[in-house]
């Protein structure tokens, strides 16, 4: 019999997406007001649950089967603020469908719980049960709008690249499950770090009876893995999924996908890398071979997402390839192996939450309005409607990492953490990365601000809309004041790690 | 005996993998994936995964051909003909994929998996359901909730408004 | 000679890979949901076969493969739908032709 006290923020969630599938079947289907309301009440509720539910797992013997430790706590409480948002801006999109709209919060509804069991998965099997609640929900909410082409073909794309990351992710956890014949993380974490811990890194050919064998399969296991997780999260080179898939899905769903999944996915890398191979990465290996490899992705990733992202006329794709270009700062974090280097990377997800939410909320309503999505578009916003625009603004600077924002204080953490690993060069780039950004974050706010129009458009947001707006501006604004309570709270995470 | 047994199924499966994507009539490929994946459900009787096995005739040479063949019909008009399936990156593909095979081929070959000295018995199938209520009743549960996300997206998606 | 672990892997890291080139050379849409099939199948056969010969802890093997059967289904149900949704629009389900975005 297993102990579900830890389970019920998920089980609450759950029942909630069916009572919003009920209730789209029972009320008139007028309107959109009573799923999307009943929705985001269930996601609030959730983040009290999560706090009040947590610290204990669910165990099988001795082995953890689904963890509610701080760690999962804060990626929980990011992944709930996305969904949040996310429906909180989706009224607009939601109302002009004219099908099937109850049905569009409870898929978003389950896919935030396939995020939250991914989150707190310590068993193989679960996490890739969760990896996939959290995928097959978005293929269709990606291609939710059936009339537009654009929309359909993109969740064809996501579906095809998600399935085949998941092929590659399956074939490194099954390579991983014979070496350990366990598919336990912890197990797995014990019997490749006795393993190192007392031969080094030599593969052996002849193996020993009671140790796991270490020979070349272990490498090309993980590097599957790492492959499976980071087309996920969009790290160059398993990024072109995410530029299409961005522009063509519903704005409230590219927002969501960006935050949401990108935190999951992150989630998990740091269960598996920093949680397993920590053991023996800085123990045993002399020149940590494993963050070499990851710093190179990240490098990588910064430079071709930003200078991507310059050439850019849709605002989707500009936000798509600077979004490609974030993840690429926050697997710096991931590479520190430390806890700076986790509550810097909690940190920074929190921080890029608020900015990158805020902004697609914004590109939606303009989009609703003008049906226009070009950066050119924004010309003359500062004139009608001044206060979107200062918003609009603070989110773009937030992003680049301009004081006081939250932004700043976010990739401030993250250096610091990659400097105290000792990957200087890493954060040289980085920071001339952030100039780089800031050529295509500025050019935003220039064209709102500079370049006149007769754009005669007065946007003014749905009071959901509206309170998506000011929350994310508060927590950009504040957070980048006062960062140190939150930064507490993701110091704490990483204490379900060994550093 | 057990060896030619392997030998003629693993012939069956990467000849039949092979058609499965290189053939040029999807109806055909369709077929060839049936084939395949029938055969794979052989080798799991081979290592005692008799369970496995029928799952795998239930469920993928069932159902997920079946539905294959629906949708060849359902979307093409020329599911008897012949037409180009493949693109100009044959070549590319086909190096990638060879790299790639021999790369995991030798990774494999040249590492020692720690053999176990269990034996499976006859009731897997047993063993297998009381697995799945109570160790694995977790994952269980959430692919219960995967598979209603899925059929309410497949609904939505494949259905023709009204309009 | 006898037929063990090493078999069944190298067996799987073939077919692996003949779905991989399916993946990359295809433009049918559904010739390239069969290709993913191909690859879901492949893992599984290694599960299986470490299961039979590594496995030191019963049958966890054995279910992680059934439930990659279950999860590539609904993949395979959600995929076929948004194919027909596409045919539908476009009466087309080229991957290739089908480029109102880039590929």
């Amino acid at each position: 019999m297993i102990n579900i006290t830890p389970l019920i923020p998920e089980l609450f969630l759950l029942v909630m997406a069916i009572v919003v599938l009920m209730l789209d079947l029972f009320s008139s289907r007028r309107t959109v007001v009573v799923p999307a309301y009943v929705s985001m009440a269930a996601v609030i509720i959730t983040g009290f649950l999560v706090f009040k539910f947590g610290g204990d797992a669910v165990r099988w013997g001795s082995n953890a089967i689904f963890v509610a430790d701080s760690f999962s706590q804060f990626f929980k409480v990011i992944i709930l603020g996305a969904a949040f948002l996310a429906i909180g801006s989706s009224f607009g999109t939601a109302d002009r469908m004219t099908h099937h709209r109850g049905e569009f919060f409870a898929l978003l509804l389950f896919s935030t719980v396939g995020m939250m069991f991914l989150v707190s998965a310590k068993e193989l099997i679960l996490l890739y049960v969760g990896l996939e609640l959290t995928t097959i929900p978005l293929f269709v909410l990606v291609a939710y709008q059936k009339t537009n082409r654009a929309s359909s073909e993109a969740g064809l794309k996501y579906l095809i690249i998600g399935a085949a990351s998941s092929a590659i992710l399956l074939y490194g956890l099954s390579l991983l499950y014979g070496y350990t014949g366990t598919t336990y993380l912890n197990e797995i974490a014990q019997k490749t770090a006795v393993y190192f811990l007392s031969h080094g890194f030599i593969p052996n050919a002849e193996g020993t009876t009671d140790l796991v064998g270490m020979g070349p399969a272990f490498s090309v296991a993980l590097m599957m893995i790492i492959a499976g997780l980071t087309f996920k999260l969009a790290i160059v080179p398993f990024h072109m999924w995410a530029p299409d898939v961005y522009e063509g899905a519903p704005t409230p769903i590219t927002a969501f996908l960006s935050v949401g999944s990108k935190a999951a996915g992150l989630a998990a890398i740091i269960r598996i890398f920093d949680g397993m191979l920590y053991a023996f990465s800085h123990d045993t290996m002399p020149n940590d071979s494993w963050g070499t490899m990851m710093a190179v992705l990240a490098a990588v990733t910064m430079v071709a997402g930003n200078i991507i992202a310059i050439r850019q006329t849709n605002i989707k794709r500009m936000l798509a390839y600077s979004s490609i270009a974030q993840a690429g700062y926050i697997l710096i974090g991931v590479i520190a192996a430390s806890k700076l280097g986790v509550a810097s990377c909690g940190f920074y997800m929190f921080a890029y939450m608020f900015a990158n939410m805020g902004a697609f909320a914004i590109v939606g309503l303009y989009a609703e309005k003008t049906g226009k999505k070009n950066i050119s578009d924004f010309a003359g916003l500062s004139k009608t409607s001044p206060i979107i625009a200062a918003l609009m603004t603070m989110f773009m600077l937030s992003l680049a990492g301009i004081p006081p924002l939250a932004g700043f204080m976010a990739k401030y953490y993250i250096f610091a953490a990659a400097i105290e690993a000792g990957y200087t060069w890493l954060v040289i780039l980085a920071l001339l990365m952030s100039v780089v950004s800031l050529y295509y974050y500025a050019n935003v706010v220039r064209i709102m601000y500079m370049v006149d129009s007769d754009n005669k458009h007065h946007i003014i947001p749905s009071f959901p809309a509206g309170l998506v707006l000011a929350l994310t501006g508060i927590g950009v604004l504040l957070f980048g004041i006062l960062p140190q309570s939150i930064l507490d709270m993701a110091y704490k995470t990483a204490s379900s790690f060994i550093f | 005996m057990e060896a030619y047994v392997f030998y003629l199924f693993a012939f069956i499966i990467i000849a039949s993998g092979i058609a499965v994507v290189t053939m040029r009539n999807i109806f055909h490929c369709a077929l060839m994936l049936i084939f395949c994946l029938f055969t794979v459900a052989g080798l799991y009787v081979l290592l005692s995964a008799e369970f496995l096995a029928v799952v795998q005739v239930l469920l993928y040479v069932g159902a997920v051909a079946i539905l294959m063949i629906f949708a060849i019909m359902l979307t093409s008009r020329l599911a008897g003909r012949e037409v180009q399936l493949s693109n100009e990156q044959t070549f590319v593909g086909g190096f990638l994929a060879l790299v790639f095979a021999l790369g995991i081929f030798y990774a494999v070959n040249a590492t020692y998996f720690v053999p176990s000295d269990a034996v499976l018995g006859r009731e897997n199938s047993l063993a297998i359901g009381k697995l799945l209520m109570t160790e694995f009743v977790l994952p269980f549960e959430v692919i219960s909730v995967l598979l209603l996300a899925a059929l309410i997206g497949a609904i939505i998606i494949a259905r023709r408004e009204g309009n | 000679m006898d037929i063990g672990l090493y078999h069944y892997l190298s067996l799987a890291a073939f077919l692996f890979a003949i779905g991989l080139y399916g993946i990359l050379t295809r433009r049918n849409a559904i010739a390239i949901l069969m290709s993913l099939e191909l690859m879901f199948n492949a893992v599984n056969i290694n599960l299986v076969a470490f299961n039979r010969f590594s496995g030191s802890d019963g049958l966890s093997g054995q279910i992680f493969a059934l439930f990659v059967i279950a999860i590539a289904a609904a993949e395979a149900t959600v995929g076929l739908a948004i194919v027909i949704l596409i045919y539908r629009n476009w009466r087309s389900i080229d991957a290739d032709r089908v480029n109102l975005l880039k590929w």
